[in-house]
């Protein structure tokens, strides 16, 4: 085994080992500590497929805005914060059929899709092929996204006040 | 030593080096730090600040270190073990992460990444969750309104902090930090962007949570904050850590608007510490000058100044590079 698989090996340890926790874990800060290390090793898999450039936007998003978020709203529930109630029996089959669902579309895609074998992607360029397909290929799927981001944030707003309101 | 080096590989040996120049540089900054900090705060008081250990009380920071060696590691009996003693330890990764892209010379750089700026950036954000592991895992509650405010403040201050960084990578075209300090050969960009520097520099305080923006841990009001419940060397850690993100937060102000090593007469290391210390002194400057502000302030000066402030100078930056 060279160096190169087994830190690739190491990568993907880490990435499931933080799933399972931010899944299995009791506590919520445990959880998402395992979310952040799960987050981490994503962008560890990114510097293996030689993009650093995507590595490093995910963790500046994943890790730096989005986990820092779950923190701030998990840390104003304070240290008293204890276990949620037990699943009802509804919950734990609608959960089970959702994976089962997932696992199955994508067992039937890995099957069926051939996948090409693409030459190693250059290193230096990422950035600017990155940016050029935004604005150029991808524009309509990219401004659709920031629309959605910002009616969320308008619905976030909404939130705010009218739970202020009611008090 | 050339069977040595050929058996592990230069480029490794070059890592491995720079890292242990980045520790002892890490430990020696920290010592420096202290010694300046004491002796500017005595200044600005009218006193003299520490001078019996050593000529001008130079060797004050030695005996310091040697104290908290020496003091018992206290761990509170209801503390949440694993993230208690995890936060210490992560609080350094940033830190040296950030060490290994920034260019203290033309050739004395760890290794020249090309998207170096955002490594640091990525990696700033794991010290947010070093300081709420110590936070939530003190289960102290001074500690834990510490590391809320820490949180808040961080989220706040690194959309202007990123925002005012924008416009030079766009003047320089790189995320390379040697390529941006050789973009500045004529002009420094301190020139061109005035306003995204004091925009940064504002920001940066506040992210090394110094006064006047150091409510995650107002000593007046909630002890230490977040590492109130630690002491001995775990303590020092976080003071280590604390000192070495002053220093980087001025490199990164000196590589990105003072021309970073370049400067003429003198080699380019000695220009760079010159201008990082300088920037560093007015930070501490700034600790012993102004009171803290109110946390309403705080975070009003970031949403509602310095983030339309650096949008529209981001604006301006894109709309004159394309003329």
């Amino acid at each position: 085994m060279s160096i190169g698989e087994l830190i690739f090996l190491l990568t993907i340890i880490v990435t499931m080992g933080g799933a399972l926790m931010a899944v299995l874990s009791g506590s919520v800060v445990y959880a998402l500590m395992g979310l952040v290390t799960a987050m981490f090793g994503v962008a560890g898999l990114y510097v293996y497929l030689d993009s650093p450039f995507l590595a490093m936007m995910q963790i500046l998003i994943y890790v730096g805005a989005v986990s820092v978020l779950i923190a701030f709203a998990v840390m104003l529930i304070g240290p008293l914060y204890r276990r949620p109630k037990e699943w009802t029996t509804a919950g734990k089959f609608g959960a089970a059929l959702g994976v089962a669902l997932v696992t199955l579309f994508m067992f039937v895609r890995f099957v069926t899709e051939t996948f090409p074998r693409v030459g190693k992607p250059s290193f230096a360029m990422t950035t600017k092929e990155i940016g050029r397909l935004f604005f150029d290929n991808l524009v309509l799927p990219f401004e659709l996204i920031s629309l959605l981001i910002v009616v969320a944030i308008l619905g976030a707003i909404m939130l705010a006040l009218f739970s202020r309101g009611n008090k | 030593m050339e069977q040595i080096v050929n058996m592990i590989g230069r480029e490794t040996l070059k890592t491995i080096v720079g890292l242990i120049g980045v520790l002892v540089f890490v430990v020696f900054n920290a010592l420096i730090l202290t010694w300046a900090e004491r002796k500017v705060a005595g200044h600005m008081q009218r006193r003299i600040g520490p001078k019996e250990v050593g000529p001008y009380g130079l060797i004050q920071p030695i005996a310091d270190a040697i104290k908290l060696l020496g003091k018992e590691i206290l761990t509170p009996r209801e503390v949440d073990r694993p993230l208690y003693y995890l936060a210490p330890i992560l609080i350094f990764v940033p830190v040296l992460v950030s060490f290994i892209v920034i260019p203290f010379d033309a050739s004395l750089q760890v290794k020249d990444i090309n998207v170096g700026i955002l490594v640091i950036l990525a990696f700033s954000s794991l010290s947010v969750f070093s300081i709420l592991m110590a936070g939530w895992g003190s289960n102290n509650k001074y500690a834990l309104i510490g590391a809320i405010r820490s949180v808040a403040q961080n989220i706040a201050y690194e959309i202007p902090l990123l925002l005012a960084l924008l416009p030079v990578i766009m003047m320089a075209n790189s995320f390379s930090l040697k390529t941006i300090v050789e973009a500045q050969k004529g002009l420094w960009f301190v020139v061109y962007q005035p306003l995204a520097f004091c925009i940064y520099f504002i920001s940066a305080v506040a992210e090394t949570n110094r006064t006047p923006f150091d409510l995650p841990e107002a000593e007046s009001e909630l002890v230490a904050g977040y590492h109130t419940e630690y002491s001995g060397m775990r303590f020092a850690l976080f003071f280590l850590a604390e000192y070495t993100n002053i220093f980087i937060v001025s490199a990164i102000a000196v590589t990105f608007f003072l021309g970073g090593y370049q400067g003429p007469f003198l080699p380019g290391i000695i220009w760079f510490l010159l201008k990082s210390y300088l920037l560093v002194f007015v930070i501490i400057w700034l600790r012993w000058t102004y009171p803290r502000v109110r946390f309403d302030q705080l975070l009003n000066v970031s949403w509602k100044a310095l983030i339309p402030l650096a949008f529209i100078n981001l604006l301006i930056t894109g709309g004159l590079l394309k003329l």
